[in-house]
């Protein structure tokens, strides 16, 4: 009797502790937010007028270190992410002054991991270049947010130690620090080519081990459209021994897009595995030089879709030659090849405008009416069903609706029917059995521009 | 055996079953604390701005199922279309709907068919056409009736991109609610799939296609499934996340990695529970095969759905939901107390068998045996005391409890008068609401015995003006 109703006794205690802390706590928040207020009021001017004059305000001296702690630094914070040039020397100076410089960097040591983190953060914007090293011993933190939040630091900050701190990073185990680190490092820009490619040097002598740093590195200089990297990494776009690493290297070749790089593209579209191919045939694409056209075309029979699909891409980048071999590519006895070509010439309008060149005279109108009929023959008539239907009335529209009528040539097909698992769309259209679309799906790092 | 004997022996067994529950409920919410006061501190340091603007956030493929929703569907796919993040597309699947949906968007988003090949790798309904947009990063598939999770397996076959994110045409999402899902995905390629907080959006205010301004309804019903929300999604799934044998995906907003979702097969035709099944499914293949994987859950409050306002629908919603459940888990009972699924084979699934599958027929004998041994004058007063705190006091206490958590950690409801409206239902659930969600699970399983596999019509209020002026202009348009 007595234990059962200690019992209810205990929950009836229990609930009623639950429901006043629930309302202490809405009344805490709400009388914290007024104080924090007045706080702000008393403050926000003071910080005005140091800028204006960049001398010393009372009103700021006399606060307290917690008062320093909790609202200066939010309001310096707040503005340096605003300012430029001589007001963020004046803010950074007060923060030193004030002592906050000083208090971070200790605070930089603590044991609560939200305390290290925030230290870092506040000293990323006004702890200057004096608290890069303190700030790059976070990078290996057991705490990944602290480690995310000390590579944002150190970017902000950006001087060369800076960066080559954060260039060491990259081959963190923590897939999140790499992530962060190589964000950051990108946003850094122009600063960073350099601990970057020291990175990605001698890689070839590094094996087989996975290598998180040099594929990042890649990536980065890649997107930073790096020139001054160009030899390190058609380096490792053809030495490396990571699939990973080259594909990243040639992609980044393609990003920077020099000419002269197409040589060693076209040594890398020949490579064994084919993240490098399928990267390759992009990159071939994005610098658009005629002299890949022979190589693209052939990589349109590749035994990769993504080959096949990034250098059908690529040949509708580079102007009349490569549609001239996307044409050809319809003639192709592989039709895989012939289905991708067509593909591309749909997405990229050609098809488009060869209708619309129906019934124009002389060489023009020969070639519309010889793309057509190609595509017709080998059955990739879903689309040009779809213009006949669509397209205003007119002698274009009459033509290929005739072409569409006309009784059907024997088509080349002897392969076996699409694959059964292919949709209903494609299937009727014909023209993308695309059979082994996901065929060694690359990995989101090995491969971008998939769309 | 004597009757009496045997009356008590049911009595002091419920019991025990009550002290059990409620103390796992206890320990879930315990973790579930811990999770989200550290999910909420680390928030602070986020970086969502960074991450809004960065190349290495892999693109993310939107899939919304569509069937007869001609009113609503353009300010729903309007409303995607304008959410944060780096790079995504919509894919709206069409699920023959009976209505001028696929005219709607085809007229709204400047869509012409395309030849798009989409490579079908589960066994779904026939495509009839696809459409792309001129304008949006967006396309339309057409395709025969199938269901819901037909359709979006339909979606997930077409989407481009390696993460894919399934929600309901009707669901309501915060700006940056795709960055906040994708986030843990970002971050590490071990996890395979991500499930959020669905939020009660009744009461709220909501402005083309955002929650704007955050309040409890007038209604009883929608509000004490508030509290069932805060409970199950804060103190749950969280919990769950955390031990790595989260269950349930809500299938309005979930995340998954494409690859890995495909080669699972998809979300299952023959079941009215998809979003259970295939988060079950896919914690099989990948323990079977020995991978290192996790299925998270992100505590940030950021999806929100009208919930049934009157108990007719509510009661269907709840039927269809455990005839999921317990399809689920019957499908997958190989898993029970087996040691090579882990955490799922030893904790999640004797857990939802016993608590969730049989809960209700126990709960129901537990007060029908109640009743009958005071009836017979076989039990004592302090007997029903002790069954009074372990069946409805710690129930009242997990729920104030989840109210305190969301005050404390994720504060989203401004007014006073919200949070303690909130507490009080938080009491009153126990007294009746809970005992009538028991009854129709209990029903449910007379329903799942009955092989019965409806949906069961789920009529909704609608309560975005945009939504509902949209809806006004069409069908006085068509008029």
């Amino acid at each position: 009797m007595r234990f059962v109703e200690l019992m209810i006794l205990a929950m009836l205690v229990l609930i009623s502790l639950m429901v006043a802390i629930t309302v202490s706590v809405k009344v805490l928040r709400t009388v914290r937010e007024a104080w924090y207020k007045s706080y702000y009021r008393l403050i926000e001017p003071a910080l005005e007028q140091y800028l204006l004059t960049n001398e010393p305000q009372p009103e700021l001296e006399r606060l307290r270190p917690w008062q320093r702690d909790r609202f200066v630094s939010a309001l310096i914070v707040e503005r340096m992410a605003l300012l430029r040039g001589a007001g963020r020397e004046y803010l950074m100076k007060l923060a030193d002054d004030l002592g906050l410089v000083g208090l971070y960097l200790g605070a930089l040591h603590s044991r609560r991991r939200w305390k290290r983190a925030r230290a870092a953060e506040n000293l990323g914007f006004f702890g200057g270049p004096r608290v890069v090293g303190p700030i790059a011993e976070l990078l290996i933190d057991e705490d990944e947010t602290v480690r995310a939040v000390a590579a944002r630091a150190l970017a902000r900050i950006g001087t060369n130690e800076a960066v080559r701190s954060l260039a060491h990073t990259l081959d963190s185990p923590s897939e999140i620090t790499r992530l962060r680190v190589a964000e950051n490092l990108e946003r850094i820009g122009h600063p960073a080519v350099g601990p970057l490619k020291e990175s990605l040097t001698d890689i070839a002598s590094l094996g087989t081990r996975k290598l998180n740093g040099p594929v990042m590195a890649a990536q980065v200089l890649g997107n930073l459209r790096a020139a001054e990297a160009r030899g390190v990494l058609k380096h490792a776009a053809r030495n490396a021994a990571e699939t990973d690493v080259r594909a990243q290297a040639t992609l980044a070749l393609g990003k920077i897009g020099d000419p002269e790089d197409v040589p060693a593209l076209l040594a890398c579209s020949r490579d064994e595995a084919w993240p490098v191919r399928a990267q390759a045939a992009n990159a071939l694409g994005m610098i658009g030089e005629v002299s890949s056209v022979p190589r693209l075309k052939e990589m349109g029979s590749d035994d990769a879709w993504w080959v096949r699909r990034n250098a059908c891409f690529a040949l509708a980048n580079m102007g009349p030659e490569g549609e001239t071999a996307l044409l050809e590519l319809l003639h192709s006895d592989d039709r895989y090849a012939r289905d991708r070509a067509a593909a591309t010439m749909e997405a990229r309008g050609f098809t488009r405008r060869a209708v619309r060149n129906l019934t124009k005279p002389g060489r023009r109108g020969a070639r519309a009416q010889d793309t057509i009929s190609i595509l017709i023959k080998i059955g990739a008539t879903r689309y040009l069903k779809d213009l006949a239907e669509n397209m205003p009335e007119g002698d274009n529209s009459d033509a290929l609706r005739e072409m569409l009528e006309e009784p059907m040539v024997a088509t080349r097909r002897e392969e076996a029917p699409p694959d059964g698992a292919t949709s209903s769309a494609s299937s009727a259209n014909g023209s993308s059995p695309d059979g082994d679309l996901m065929e060694g799906v690359p990995s989101e790092g090995a491969i971008e521009g998939k769309q | 055996m004597s009757f009496e004997w045997f009356v008590l022996a049911v009595n002091y067994g419920i019991l025990g079953y009550f002290l059990l529950l409620n103390s796992f409920y206890l320990l879930l919410y315990a973790v579930s604390f811990f999770e989200i006061t550290n999910h909420s501190r680390r928030e602070v340091f986020s970086g969502f701005a960074e991450l809004f603007t960065s190349n290495y956030a892999p693109p993310v493929s939107v899939i919304v199922p569509a069937y007869n929703e001609e009113a609503t569907i353009s300010a729903s796919v309007r409303s995607f279309l304008a959410l944060q993040y780096p790079l995504f597309e919509v894919v709206v699947v069409n699920d023959g709907s009976k209505d001028g949906t696929i005219d709607v968007l085809r007229e709204e988003f400047d869509l012409s068919e395309s030849d798009q090949p989409i490579r079908i790798q589960l066994d779904t309904q026939p495509i009839k056409s696809v459409y792309a947009s001129a304008s949006e990063r967006m396309i339309v598939i057409d395709k025969q009736n199938g269901g819901k999770a037909d359709a979006l397996n339909v979606g997930i076959c077409a989407a481009s991109y390696p993460l894919v994110c399934c929600i309901d045409a009707d669901i309501i999402l915060d700006e940056d609610a795709l960055l906040r899902l994708a986030r843990p995905m970002i971050e590490s390629s071990k996890v395979v799939a991500v499930g959020g907080i669905v939020r009660v959006a009744n009461g709220c205010e909501i402005e083309a296609g955002r929650v704007v301004k955050i309040a409890t309804p007038a209604q009883s019903t929608p509000n004490f499934q508030i509290v069932e929300y805060l409970r199950a999604f804060m103190a749950g799934r969280t919990g769950w996340a955390v031990m790595n044998a989260l269950l349930i995906i809500s299938g309005a907003f979930g995340m998954f990695r494409r690859q890995d979702f495909i080669e699972a097969g998809g979300y299952a035709h023959d079941t009215v529970g998809e979003d259970m099944e295939v988060v079950t499914r896919i914690h099989r293949n990948l323990r079977e095969r020995g991978e290192d994987y996790k299925v998270a859950f992100v505590p940030d409050p950021v999806s929100w759905t009208e919930v049934p306002a009157t108990l007719k629908v509510l009661r269907r919603q709840r039927d269809r939901w455990h005839r999921g459940l317990m399809d689920t888990l019957i499908r997958h009972r190989k898993m029970l107390f087996n040691p090579r699924y882990g955490t799922v084979g030893l904790l999640a699934m004797p857990y939802f068998f016993l608590f969730e599958f049989a809960g209700p027929v126990i709960e129901i004998l537990g007060y029908l045996a109640l009743v009958i041994g005071f009836a017979f004058g076989f039990l004592n007063v302090q007997f029903a005391l002790a069954f009074f705190i372990a069946a409805v006091g710690l129930g009242v206490l997990l729920s104030v409890a989840s109210i305190l958590l969301e005050e404390l950690r994720l504060n989203r409801y401004p007014r006073w008068s919200d949070i303690l409206k909130l507490t009080v239902y938080g009491v009153l659930e126990n007294f009746g609401y809970r005992q009538l969600n028991t009854i129709w699970r209990a029903y449910a399983i007379v329903s799942f015995l009955r092989k019965n596999q409806s949906w069961g019509a789920m009529e909704r209020q609608g309560f975005d003006p945009a939504k509902k002026r949209a809806a006004k202009k069409r069908s006085q348009g068509t008029a």
